[in-house]
């Protein structure tokens, strides 16, 4: 009876198209979208060298220690600018063309030449000021106490941190990954389409078909979980489909414990399953409302979970923390993060646990509801 | 016997569905259970198959009192809804092998019932078609194929005809008939009062959950007053004229609306003669003059005093 079920049961979702976009197609156009959208957002945070020039006259050519200290931004992989030195016309030209972001006149005082105001601007003035400020003092100090010049010099070179930067995890910072974790977070959730149509079919109540189910000379249980059984495995199955897409096409990084996010994505699996089930149990309505009411939690929870707008998460976690837990979407997204950029497992363990929790929860609820035999109407 | 319904009553919070309603069939009949829309009759059926709760009342199949988990009697029922309940993702023949399945274990059996049911009710062009592609009465047959496949004992058939063109309507109650004379038991329910009457051997008529009158369509025909009814279409007969045929021997009422006069007369007489007589001597013109017996709709408007077909 198990294998008469399940394969049936096989060629009926694969023959449902609208399920199977809705449960895999989608979240594969969805998270090629969030690639195109989110391929600068990385590095429109890196920081680029500002083009600026300085105009080679006789001044700058005799001003030795500002061509010195010019020399150190402008040189290695950190540099803080890309420096030309031009003529005071072809420094207007290429201002004007928009091919350096100011120009410096090394007279006394220097001089910043600009056609807008800006980040860039202001870094070259902060540049030219903390230049000036120091040149400063070592003139007054010169003057006034030729003695502590060496002590002066060695205070500038050896500038102190009182902070310390430590790192948690060896895992690069990304802030896009969260995005993809609550599409994959969703796109679990999604299966609950599946759970509430496994409900439905032996659901006397609602669909005629179930109502046949029920005249059968076979346990309703029993049909429905040799039938879940298959919907399951075409879950996950659109589940593993979805992570080789992000991991071997758009090159999303998962960071190293591959078994765990297997694990990950199983229990989400099953998460968004027994969800769509239990709401199926729980909501007396026509199919069309549960779906309404599927997508409409599910997109709630993603939202709060950061898919929509990154810092709600945060903003989540230290506004209202318990909400953090009583979302599973946000769970499961949680589990991912953790597992990306903590060495230790606490976290990612935590979040499997209250999922299963939940999980635990949704099934006895579907179990309850739906094991009566008799219905009071049809 | 093959069903036995004692005292059913079902509610449905104030509305009083089901009102101690009691009968029995037999094994081998056509049992019809009649009745105007929302009288009752898939309620009564839904309770026959446990799918329904009932507040009072004792219900037993094969002799054995039913159950949701009676499955050695479900196994031997065959259920057609009024709904069609197949699967859409399926063919027609997937959808039948997937039903009969739930009764039929082995594979080999299974296949040959299948094809059976299929050359039943002739959907063998149709085996590939999905349930969207087939018309609404090749919809219909298969949603009966997918009832009796496993050649059930029992076979409940739901207002199997509904929305059927009458082709499909005839061939499926042939098909009925012939599921019958196979040895199957049917319970048949349906507003349509000719189908009824065609292929039931007794028949139960319910209203507002209420029993009305139960048997065989000649005693129920004969629980009434009436004999004979003759329709005559005219558009010049007086109130004179109407008065004097009302003094005619043997009949009960005369009824003159929408150019037709209707003449009823009671049980054992035969008045289509002395009507004519009348008519030729009062030379009154008509267009068709005809006589009917009584139809189950005549007991119907007798016994409760509306038309089943409202």
């Amino acid at each position: 009876m198990f294998i008469h079920i399940f394969t049936y049961r096989l060629k009926c979702l694969l023959r449902d198209y609208e399920g199977i976009f809705w449960t895999m197609l989608f979240p594969l156009i969805l998270a090629t979208l969030f690639n195109m959208g989110f391929s600068n957002l990385n590095s429109a945070e890196m920081f680029n060298p500002i083009n600026i020039a300085v105009v080679n006259n006789e001044s700058y050519r005799q001003n030795q220690s500002f061509k010195q200290t010019l020399e150190k931004v402008f040189t290695g992989d950190d540099r803080l600018f890309n420096l030309s030195v031009v003529s005071r016309e072809e420094a207007d030209e290429m201002l004007k063309d928009n091919h350096i972001d100011g120009y410096i006149i090394a007279e006394q005082p220097i001089k910043l030449v600009v056609s807008r105001s800006g980040i860039k601007q202001n870094i070259i003035k902060s540049f030219i000021d903390n230049y000036m400020h120091t040149f400063s003092a070592i003139s007054n100090i010169l003057e006034k106490d030729p003695g502590k010049l060496q002590s002066l010099i060695n205070d500038i070179e050896s500038k102190v941190k009182y902070s310390k930067e430590v790192s948690v995890t060896n895992a690069e910072p990304d802030n896009v990954l969260i995005y993809f974790y609550t599409l994959i977070a969703m796109a679990c959730f999604y299966g609950g389409f599946l759970g509430m149509g496994e409900v439905s079919d032996v659901q006397a109540n609602i669909k005629p078909v179930a109502a046949r189910i029920n005249t059968a000379p076979v346990h309703k249980l029993k049909t429905f979980f040799y039938s879940s059984a298959a919907s399951i495995i075409i879950h996950l199955t659109e589940m593993l489909i979805l992570l080789a897409y992000l991991v071997f096409a758009l090159k999303i990084d998962f960071g190293t414990k591959t078994s765990y996010v297997l694990l990950t994505t199983f229990i989400g699996s099953i998460a968004g399953f027994s969800f769509g089930a239990f709401i199926s149990a729980i909501v007396k309505k026509y199919e069309g409302f549960k779906v309404a009411v599927i997508v409409s939690v599910t997109m709630l929870c993603c939202f709060l979970a950061g898919m929509m707008y990154q810092d709600m998460k945060y903003i989540v976690a230290t506004k209202v923390p318990i909400l953090s837990y009583l979302n599973p979407v946000n769970l499961l997204t949680d589990a991912f993060y953790a597992l990306y950029y903590y060495d230790t497992l606490t976290r990612f363990f935590t979040n499997i646990v209250i999922l299963t929790g939940f999980i635990i929860v949704f099934c006895s609820g579907t179990y309850l509801i739906i094991r009566r035999q008799k219905y009071a109407s049809l | 016997m093959v069903v036995k319904v004692k005292d059913l009553v079902k509610r449905y919070r104030d509305i009083l569905a089901l009102d101690h309603l009691s009968f029995s069939i037999n094994e081998g009949e056509v049992f019809g259970l009649l009745g105007p829309n929302g009288s009752g009759k898939t309620t009564a059926i839904n309770c026959i198959l446990s799918l329904l709760k009932y507040d009072r009342g004792e219900i037993w199949i094969f002799g054995q009192p039913m159950r949701p988990d009676a499955y050695d009697i479900k196994r031997n029922i065959g259920i057609v809804m009024q709904n069609i309940a197949v699967y859409n993702e399926l063919t027609a023949y997937q959808n039948i092998d997937y039903f009969c399945g739930l009764y039929v274990k082995d594979k080999n059996q299974r296949k040959k019932l299948v094809n059976e049911a299929i050359e039943f009710v002739g959907l063998g062009e149709f085996t590939k078609f999905y349930p969207r592609k087939l018309s609404g009465g090749l919809l219909r047959r298969l949603n009966i194929a997918c009832g009796i496949a496993h050649k059930p004992k029992l076979i409940i058939l739901d207002e199997p005809t509904v929305a059927v063109d009458p082709q499909s309507r005839n061939k499926i109650l042939e098909g009925i008939l012939e599921l019958n004379k196979q040895g199957a038991t049917i319970i048949y329910t349906s507003h349509y009062m000719d189908e009824v009457e065609q292929i039931c051997s007794r028949i139960l008529i319910i209203d507002k959950g209420r029993e009305i009158a139960t048997g065989t369509k000649d005693e129920l025909k004969a629980m009434i007053s009436l004999g004979e009814k003759i329709t005559v279409e005219s558009y010049s007969i007086t109130e004179k004229q109407i008065s004097a045929i009302k003094k005619l021997p043997g009949i009960t009422s005369v009824d003159y609306k929408n150019n037709a006069l209707i003449i009823k007369s009671g049980k054992g007489t035969n008045n289509l003669e002395t009507v004519l007589d009348f008519i030729r001597k009062e030379n009154i013109h008509f267009g068709r003059i005809y006589s009917e017996m009584p139809t189950l709709n005549d007991v119907f408007l007798e016994i409760t005093g509306k038309e089943l077909r409202d």
